[in-house]
């Protein structure tokens, strides 16, 4: 998301951390429902991001990169030193989301791992949704505008600043929101799941699907590094190093990532069947762009 | 007197010690179309820049339409009713010419932002009736053949044509046309001229900055001469080419030695 404004932050997962710690204190501190905690637990993070992305925002390009990878170190330490939220070991038994009471249907309990998954296809949805909507309206176009020539954007009256930020402080409460179901499904918390390694990650599932696109590229990317180590798990100690080879590869053949294949295939079959195109319905899918 | 679209007043820019715009004051006024001219490095660029909002001036005034612009972001800028293209081809190159002059009409949305975000139909049919003028734009200016070629493929002089395009999208009150002819072949040169000219008689006030004489003197009502960041000669065509120090400043001092 934020790559689509030409910035790329290093601090995803300091966000996702401090929603699934604000989640927690309200869950266990406050003792306030998870259903009241999980929407606040994206607003915390939100506001903060708002504050952050003052500083942040102003410096595009490196200084970015630097300050949000700043972030992403530091917030291990934060969290780590405040003993109030359970300092360097974390915080244990977390308690799940209350049972849940679905008209006509019943009570949802969760005890087995199927209500998260519905949960967190919801949570998807929710997040897919409003950011298509996003996209495909003016604010989506502005976003791209600054993404593709931050000066034009400037001239034809884009407030690049405004609209990074406000990229920055969805992009944050969405993580935020993530964070605060992580915290109550994995059930405990500690500073160092959060470090930023886990946003590098973030960012080669985007990459590695393609950075096109801009649902599709981070869907196929974060598919194939969840199953593909698990399929090599058979060499288990050399297994991080085969997944690295085989991002390298990707890197170098195609750098336009997995969905990058489709515009080569158009390169490809061009001057042999002159006209072949992708069908209208797949490249309105495909390119989120337009 | 027509009236004044723009007052610039004792502008100075500097970058260092280097002055590129001193002590200039300028007007624009309305409906006209004002060449500027001078030879390479003679600062007409970065008052461009000033003016909109790219560089902040070093000191001095810029007044459009009676309020004081003077050191607003570009954006601002671009707000209040001055666009601008730029010297070398600045486009959205990957998108289709379409979208490039849609994608400007950013300024033009009236529906609130949660109808947008909620796309109600009335969102959506404001953005229908934005593409529909961004189609009349382009073929306004004789480009909706191309409308779904990717910017970065079409010639150099359909860029810059297109990139007045998008400068149109804003609705601006006032164009600033950097360069627009440089770099193209005389069939080129003559449809942008002839653009421009149209441009101007639906009321656009237009200031250009060229390096190609003979365009300036065909198109503009008024010229304006800058030399080391300073006005040194401001006229008709006529005025202008018999001024001596237009010459000398071109084709350098005859010096008896």
């Amino acid at each position: 998301m934020m790559l689509r404004t030409g910035l790329i932050s290093l601090g995803v997962a300091a966000f996702w951390g401090i929603g699934a710690y604000a989640s927690t204190a309200l869950v266990l501190k406050a003792e306030l429902s998870f259903w009241f905690a999980l929407p606040a637990a994206a607003i915390i993070t939100g506001m903060l991001a708002w504050a952050i992305g003052y500083l942040v925002v102003r410096n595009p390009g490196f200084g970015f990169l630097i300050l949000t990878s700043i972030i992403g170190m530091l917030i291990g330490l934060v969290f780590g030193n405040i003993k109030w939220l359970g300092g360097f070991t974390g915080i244990e038994y977390i308690p799940s989301p209350d049972p849940f009471v679905i008209p006509f249907w019943g009570l949802i309990p969760f005890t087995s791992k199927i209500p998260y998954y519905f949960l967190m296809l919801a949570l998807f949805l929710v997040v897919v949704l409003s950011f298509w909507a996003l996209y495909n309206s003016s604010t989506g176009r502005a976003w791209m505008a600054i993404g593709l020539n931050p000066h034009l954007a400037e001239s034809i009256g884009v407030n690049v600043f405004k609209y990074r930020i406000i990229a920055f402080i969805l992009a944050s409460a969405a993580a935020g929101l993530e964070g605060s179901f992580y915290a109550h499904y994995i059930g405990s918390i500690n500073p160092n799941a959060f470090n930023i390694f886990k946003t590098i990650n973030v960012h080669i599932y985007a990459i590695l699907g393609g950075t096109g696109s801009a649902f599709l590229g981070p869907i196929i990317g974060s598919l194939i590094m969840t199953f593909a180590p698990e399929s090599l798990r058979i060499a288990k100690e050399i297994e991080p190093i085969l997944t690295g080879a085989l991002l390298i590869l990707l890197m170098i053949f195609l750098p336009g990532g997995i969905l990058g294949i489709f515009d080569l295939r158009q390169h490809i079959w061009k001057p042999f069947a002159g006209n072949a195109r992708i069908p209208q319905w797949i490249k309105k899918l495909l390119l989120s762009a337009e | 007197m027509r009236g004044v679209r723009l007052e610039v007043r004792d502008l100075s820019k500097f970058f260092g010690g280097l002055s590129a715009v001193s002590h200039l004051d300028l007007d624009i006024f309305d409906s006209e179309i004002l060449g500027v001219i001078g030879p390479n490095g003679a600062g007409k660029t970065t008052l461009f820049n000033v003016i909109s909002g790219f560089y902040s001036p070093s000191r001095g005034k810029v007044v459009f339409d009676g309020h004081d612009i003077t050191g607003l972001k570009a954006h601002q800028v671009a707000q209040a009713g001055i666009s601008r293209t730029f010297q070398i081809s600045n486009l959205f190159m990957s998108l289709s010419a379409l979208s490039n002059v849609f994608t400007c009409h950013h300024m033009s949305y009236r529906t609130g932002m949660w109808k947008r975000f909620l796309h109600t139909s009335s969102a959506i049919e404001e953005e229908e009736r934005l593409r529909q003028s961004a189609l009349e734009i382009l073929e306004f200016m004789g480009l909706d053949d191309l409308k779904n070629e990717p910017a970065g493929k079409l010639t150099h002089g359909q860029q810059k044509a297109l990139s007045i395009c998008m400068a149109l999208a804003t609705n601006p009150k006032l164009l600033l046309l950097d360069e627009p002819v440089t770099g193209m072949n005389p069939a080129e040169i003559q449809t942008i001229l002839n653009l421009i000219s149209r441009i101007r008689s639906r009321g656009m006030t237009i200031a250009i900055v060229e390096h190609n004489m003979q365009a300036v003197m065909n198109l503009c009502d008024r010229i304006i001469v800058l030399n080391h960041g300073q006005k040194i000669a401001e006229g008709l065509h006529k005025e202008i080419i018999e001024n001596q120090e237009v010459i000398e400043a071109y084709l350098g001092k005859e010096e008896e030695e």
